[in-house]
């Protein structure tokens, strides 16, 4: 199964700062600072190339699942609107 | 797998004394010194995050520009040439 299929392309692209990627930017940074504790190390002032690198990876990783995200709630979208176009007589709207 | 282990090991316990030579081990282990950073590390980290990033920002604009790309051409395919 493909990833992100290409009509996904169609879409527009999330904003570089999106949730998917500062979440898990968070997730990561936190992940290092853990990692830091874990060994210890002062939590904040040490490794910082790591804190930067864990964030870094969360950051990519999650902008490439809010691309997904997207392209999922999108297609369930499509796939809504057209049924609901397809069986008019069951969405009458009451009264009419 | 286990029989062989078990052939291995009545052979060794019909040896008979035991051989003083040194063996050698292809494992080494040595005690860590953190006194100086490990540089190698660090400039790996570093410029592996600054790599995601450049590739992180190309990709957002090609996304972009992907995007406008086909709304071009929709609009050329409803509309018609105007």
């Amino acid at each position: 199964m493909v990833f992100l299929p290409d009509e996904s392309r169609s879409l527009p692209p999330p904003p570089l700062v999106n949730k998917g990627s500062v979440w898990l930017g968070l997730t990561g940074w936190i992940a290092a600072l853990l990692d830091n504790g874990f060994n210890h190390r002062p939590i904040i002032r040490a490794g910082v190339h790591r804190q930067i690198l864990f964030t870094t990876v969360g950051w990519f990783v999650g902008y490439y699942l809010a691309k997904r995200t997207e392209y999922v709630h999108a297609k369930v979208d499509r796939e809504l609107f057209e049924y609901v176009r397809q069986h008019p007589e069951d969405f009458k709207a009451a009264g009419i | 797998m286990a029989a062989a282990l078990r052939a291995a090991k009545g052979l060794r316990l019909a040896v008979g004394p035991p051989n003083l030579a040194f063996t050698r081990s292809a494992f080494v282990a040595k005690r860590r010194n953190h006194d100086q950073p490990n540089w190698f590390g660090v400039g790996l980290a570093f410029s592996t995050s600054a790599a995601l990033w450049a590739l992180l920002f190309k990709q957002h604009n090609e996304d972009v520009m992907e995007y406008e790309r086909r709304k071009e051409e929709r609009q050329h395919k409803c509309t018609g040439c105007s």
